[in-house]
């Protein structure tokens, strides 16, 4: 089903071609949320909604600016309704910073130890350790 | 309105605030560098029930996290760590400590009166300062010997917990699940039924049963009563300790008169020129003694072997009659003649260089009777009469085994004749 639409005007030109894959991640979204909790840890439930909203940002993201398949116009509003988060791709833009998963797991004032969560350590500095799921986001290690 | 726990002043009297927890090394870790978290009232304590300062933190890599569960008031009344409620000088559980040193504490455990008590002990330490306890000027030799017991400090306790899902067959998480997916230890054995409640008061605490059994059920140190014993007994003697490192060791003592090693039960002999060196050396090292490594086993020796016999060793078999006595003793050995052996190869090792002086046992060729021998004690011919074994008869060859698959009889008979038991054949009977 349609979105809310936050802004006034209708969309730019160009939505038609990403509309369909919107849509399917929108319904995705929906499903995650509603998702029952059973066989799950407390945090576990979350993970899904993270991912969903990180593929879509990525998806407008990779769009304008690696394949520049889109304009500026649709870019912008994209951003403006909601559909990618502008502070996330903001840390896209930076380097080191590339992969990241979610916006929690940089920020240091959600740790014990002011550090950032341990998804954000290399695999090479992890050393032998297992693998690790991040409580925030269930990610495994988006450095690099 | 008040939402913080610091901030609430009422009802406070009785909670506790401190600065650093009061932990053993092994809780810590085996890293210096630790991160901690301090929590202003994160817990209540588990004998107390008082809110205290809770402390957090990773006591090193692939350990569970671990915090104080007993308060600072607790802990100081008892004298032990925080957290795993043993005590701090020698890791023992408190009953062990407070059996070995005498002490009884009354402390009540019911509902009011422990709330009573303790609110009055916070006051008292408050007011004695930092007392721990009086420190136990002499160490009691006792504890040292079973603390001795643990050679480093036991890290295991640190692990993290069984995956309870895992012993269900549901643990999601597979790999990176940071519980331990391992066997639960056996629910009838009483070590696992542990509480920490008893622990702290030192009643019903199976650890400590079998410690005080096992201290029990070893030697006791006190020196024997026959004074003229100055011999200790040393077990687990591998070949890697020589005489010259346990003399090394012993002569701090006092003078050491020998030493002993019987490779064969890997034990030694250390015998002192005076008693009192060998009492001190008994205080020193009874029990355990770690020497170059290995692990030895001292206790006090026993009369009349000191080394010199090893008769309690050797079974006692029954004599075999018929065979003869043991060989006599070989004569003088003559020194070593290079010239006589130039022609040999040079293989060959050398004989000592220094002679030989045995006794001499007379004729060579008369076989003897041994001591233990019951049976008359004439020698020669009334061996062969007594048959022990079933291939001394003179009818038979062989062992018997396979009698069944006896040669045909031309062989039986003529070789009768030349039988005799207990001698060596000549060469010309064998064909």
């Amino acid at each position: 089903m349609p979105k809310i639409r936050r802004t006034r005007k209708k969309a730019p030109e160009g939505y038609e071609l990403i509309e369909e894959t919107l849509n399917e991640l929108t319904i995705k979204m929906k499903e995650a949320e509603n998702e029952s909790h059973e066989g799950k840890r407390k945090v576990e439930s979350l993970w899904p909604v993270f991912k969903i909203h990180h593929q879509r940002s990525r998806y407008i993201f990779d769009l304008f600016y690696k394949r520049k398949a889109i304009s500026r116009e649709l870019y912008d509003w994209c951003m403006r309704e909601g559909i990618a988060d502008p502070n996330l791709i903001a840390k896209w833009k930076k380097q080191g910073y590339e992969n990241l998963c979610c916006l929690r797991c940089i920020q240091t004032r959600d740790t014990n130890f002011g550090t950032t969560c341990v998804c954000r350590v290399p695999k090479s500095k992890l050393e032998e350790g297992k693998v690790v799921e991040c409580v925030h986001c269930g990610c495994r290690g988006c450095c690099g | 309105m008040t939402l913080s726990l610091g901030n609430n002043k009422y009802n406070r009297q009785n909670w506790e605030d401190s600065d650093f927890p009061i932990l053993c090394p092994t809780c810590l870790g085996d890293n210096p560098y630790i991160r901690m978290m301090k929590d202003k009232y994160g817990k209540e304590c588990s004998i107390c029930e008082r809110p205290f300062t809770t402390f957090r933190w990773c006591p090193g890599r692939g350990m569970r996290y671990k915090k104080t569960e007993i308060c600072q008031t607790c802990a100081k009344m008892k004298n032990v760590c925080q957290t795993c409620v043993f005590d701090l000088e020698y890791g023992l559980p408190v009953a062990v400590r407070d059996h070995a040193l005498g002490l009884k504490d009354d402390i009540p455990t019911g509902d009011f009166n422990k709330e009573h008590f303790h609110q009055n002990l916070g006051k008292e330490l408050a007011l004695q300062g930092d007392d721990l306890r009086e420190a136990h000027s002499a160490p009691n030799a006792f504890l040292e010997r079973i603390s001795a017991g643990r050679k480093g400090p036991y890290y295991k306790r640190n692990l993290p917990h069984i995956c309870s899902f895992w012993v269900k067959g549901e643990c999601r998480r597979g790999e990176e699940c940071p519980y331990r997916h391992e066997k639960p230890s056996d629910p009838d054995d009483p070590l696992s039924v542990q509480n920490i409640v008893d622990r702290f008061y030192g009643t019903k605490d199976p650890v400590a049963d079998k410690l005080l059994r096992r201290a029990e059920e070893m030697p006791s140190m006190a020196p024997p009563e026959d004074k003229t014993i100055t011999t200790l007994w040393c077990g687990g003697v591998t070949s890697a300790l020589t005489e010259t490192d346990l003399q090394e060791y012993f002569y701090q003592f006092g003078e050491v008169a020998c030493i002993n090693i019987v490779q064969k039960n890997s034990c030694a002999f250390v015998q002192f020129t005076k008693r009192e060196s060998a009492e001190h050396a008994a205080n020193k090292c009874y029990g355990r003694l770690d020497l170059k490594g290995v692990r030895l086993n001292v206790r006090w020796g026993k009369p009349q072997q000191s080394g010199a016999k090893h008769h309690a060793d050797v079974e006692k078999t029954t004599p075999v009659p018929g065979l003869p006595g043991p060989l006599p003793n070989p004569g003088k050995v003559t020194q070593y003649d290079p010239s006589k052996r130039a022609k040999l190869a040079e293989s060959v090792p050398k004989p000592m260089s220094e002679p030989i002086d045995l006794p001499t046992m007379g004729a060579m060729g008369a076989p003897r009777a041994p001591s233990e021998f019951a049976g008359p004690d004439k020698g020669g011919n009334s061996g062969f009469q007594k048959i022990h074994y079933p291939s001394q008869s003179k009818d038979r060859m062989g062992s018997g085994k396979y009698s069944h698959m006896a040669p045909p009889s031309q062989y039986n008979n003529a070789n009768q004749g030349q039988k005799r038991p207990g001698q060596k054949r000549a060469a010309s009977d064998w064909n």
